[in-house]
């Protein structure tokens, strides 16, 4: 009996078999590199909820048809260790979008340029002078005003100073912030200082002024203080005030309070890194979100002040956001070089402050 | 006559009482099987107490998580004051929850199969194949339990920069497959230590070969210690967070990424559906694996 003729699979040799997975193992490292060759990818970082929600469907397509390229975004915390695992020459990021104080700490290990270039960022012209002030590395695009959120339904009147969150009758109700993880908690320590001291680097005053803050209830996550605030558990904390803005139109007995000695400044701050070899599309992207249409969209969805003073709000956000210069000077901006150098030590103090 | 272990049951322990003091002193025996009786009594009372704590301790993370998830009101409340879908709605309409979802799947099963075929068949050369340094081979299968999990993620994210090869879908499953190997190694490990070799020997003399036997011998008897394994490295991968971390590139990120950066910003009822939706796929796969392979006999383990 003979076999029936018909085309015969060849053999699978141990070689063959080898030579096929090291193929596949080949392919499978070069195809997002294949895929993506023909046009430019611009990775940057960026956050997630509404911010992420309006890049994503709006403002970064918007970039991606006009520079014809495509925009990577990285929203998945934390940046910085994956910016400093990363070569220099070859960093993961273009662009880093942070907030203030993870940017001095990146400028002081060489991950990102100390500054942006006016020649090729042209919307450096039109941006408040605390948006490119010696506090800030590169550019600050927009910011936040951190001062007290407060419940209005619990007759707590007449707040108008940051002082009266030492009053006696918000023990129970007081919030603020794990101060070595959030860096609203960070500017408010640097604030204690100035209330009680001599200034923003006069840590005894702060830590006397933190003591005398106890009981208080403390946060990670600014997120987790307006829902602090939402429930009634908080009524009178630091938050700042997109935290409650964005509670617009919900009916929430909640409010913010600018104080009479100012308010810290939040701010987003982008820079580009020294070894991106997109740096013309780089600058590129820094002066498209510095441009008024995409300051006054995200302004408007996110309750973030603008950076460029040209922009004009609906007169809803106009009359609440930091649109003036009047209303800008009350921003307080924090030395976060000087606050990363001393920040080991800092939060050893108030780790035992806060544990007892 | 043969004597019978004490029962603990308190007529068992009055009769054991009545032999041990002799019947004729009846005043003993009046004082001390009431006393007895209520140290058993009590002991009982204290048992079940502690296995009730021990289940509130092992539940109660659980149902808050449900308490959050079904809560209408946008934060954390204790009472609940009602019962609501809407977290649930929320979480099912978001693209991104719903990409994570699938995604982690994807990630979950892939990394099963990895950890799966790589841990068992070591377990099986670790157990059978007298390898030299068995013992410091298992040690090193093992190790990925004993270092911070984050740190896996960070050297193997630098190990990808270095070859300049991004963060890709293997990179991630490569990750997950290493910390939970040693999941695998260990319960296959715990089937093979009672595993007989004779029948292998049986079957290579009745004819089958190493495949055959390997697959209608070897296979069925360690398969308990194998999808117990298999079953732990879904959940582990599944929940995944300190490695993932490094590794999700971005646009593809995990279920347990999308939910720490979700709660950055929004800490309301979603992320407590998220939870329970995670919860109950991880009863899904198990009772799965229940009614396609059984897991009845993993009670042996």
């Amino acid at each position: 009996m003979t076999k029936p003729s018909g085309p015969t699979l060849p053999r699978l040799s141990r070689r063959r078999f080898l030579a096929a997975g090291a193929s596949l193992g080949v392919g499978v490292i070069a195809a997002p590199y294949v895929a993506s060759a023909d046009e430019p990818t611009l990775r940057i970082t960026g956050w997630g909820g509404k911010w992420g929600d309006i890049m994503k469907a709006e403002v970064g397509p918007a970039f991606e048809k006009e520079f014809k390229c495509k925009l990577q975004t990285d929203t998945a915390l934390p940046f910085l260790p994956k910016l400093q695992a990363s070569s220099r020459s070859a960093p993961i990021y273009d662009v880093l979008h942070t907030n203030s104080n993870e940017q001095w700490a990146a400028v002081e290990m060489g991950l990102v340029e100390p500054k942006i270039d006016a020649k090729l960022v042209p919307h450096l012209a039109d941006v408040y002078p605390y948006a490119l002030s010696d506090k800030i590395v590169g550019v600050s695009i927009f910011t936040s005003a951190i001062g007290l959120g407060m419940r209005t339904d619990k007759g707590y009147s007449g707040v108008s100073s940051w002082k009266e969150l030492w009053d006696a009758k918000y023990n129970g109700v007081r919030g603020g912030y794990v101060i070595p993880v959030n860096s609203l908690g960070q500017a408010f320590l640097m604030m204690c200082g100035t209330l009680f001291g001599k200034g923003q680097t006069d840590l005894d005053a702060a830590y006397a002024a933190l003591e005398k803050l106890k009981p208080i209830k403390l946060v990670d996550f600014t997120g987790a203080m307006e829902k602090m605030f939402l429930s009634g558990e908080v009524g009178l904390g630091v938050i700042h005030d997109s935290g409650i803005y964005r509670y617009d139109g919900q009916n929430q007995p909640i409010d913010f309070v600018t104080p009479s000695e100012g308010v810290l400044s939040l701010e987003q701050v982008l820079t580009i890194t020294p070894g991106s070899k997109l740096k013309e599309l780089a600058n590129a992207y820094v002066n498209y979100m510095l441009s008024a249409p995409v300051q006054k969209k995200l302004a408007e969805t996110v309750w973030y002040s603008p950076a460029n003073k040209m922009v004009k709000l609906d007169d809803k956000y106009d009359a609440k956001l930091l649109t003036t210069p009047e209303k800008v000077s009350k921003l307080v901006q924090v030395d976060w070089k000087w606050y990363n150098a001393h920040k080991d030590d800092i939060d050893s103090r108030v780790n035992r402050i806060f544990r007892a | 006559m043969m004597q019978s272990a004490p029962s603990g049951h308190p007529r068992e322990l009055s009769n054991e009482l009545d032999s041990g003091l002799g019947r004729s002193d009846t005043s003993a025996r009046r004082h001390v099987v009431p006393a007895a009786r209520h140290r058993v009594r009590y002991g009982r009372m204290l048992y079940l107490a502690v296995n009730t704590a021990v289940l509130v301790f092992l539940l109660a993370p659980i149902a808050i998580v449900f308490v959050f998830a079904l809560n209408p009101t946008p934060f954390i409340q204790f009472p609940p004051v009602g019962i609501s879908l809407r977290w649930f709605e929320k979480f099912f309409a978001s693209r991104d929850f719903m990409h994570a979802l699938g995604f982690s799947l994807e990630v979950a099963a892939i990394t099963t199969v990895c950890a799966t075929v790589f841990g068992a068949s070591a377990a099986l050369a670790i157990a059978r194949g007298n390898l030299p340094g068995a013992r410091l081979v298992v040690a090193t299968m093992l190790s990925p339990l004993m270092l911070p999990a984050i740190l896996t993620g960070l050297a193997l994210f630098q190990t990808y920069v270095l070859l300049d090869v991004g963060r890709p879908l293997w990179g991630l499953v490569a990750g997950h497959t290493l910390v939970t190997i040693p999941y695998v190694v260990r319960t296959t490990l715990a089937v093979l230590h009672n595993f007989d070799l004779r029948l292998e020997e049986a079957a290579r003399n009745l004819g089958a070969g190493p495949m055959r036997t390997f697959f209608e011998v070897t296979l069925p008897l360690v398969k308990p210690g194998v999808l117990a394994g298999a079953i732990f490295a879904f959940i582990v991968s599944f929940d995944q967070f300190p490695v993932s971390l490094f590794l999700v590139s971005p646009g593809s990120e995990t279920l347990p990424i999308t939910l720490f950066n979700y709660l950055k910003f929004d800490l309301d009822g979603t992320i407590g559906a998220a939870s329970a939706v995670s919860i109950l796929l991880a009863f899904v796969v198990v009772i799965g694996l229940d009614r396609t392979v059984g897991l009845r006999s993993y009670v042996k383990l």
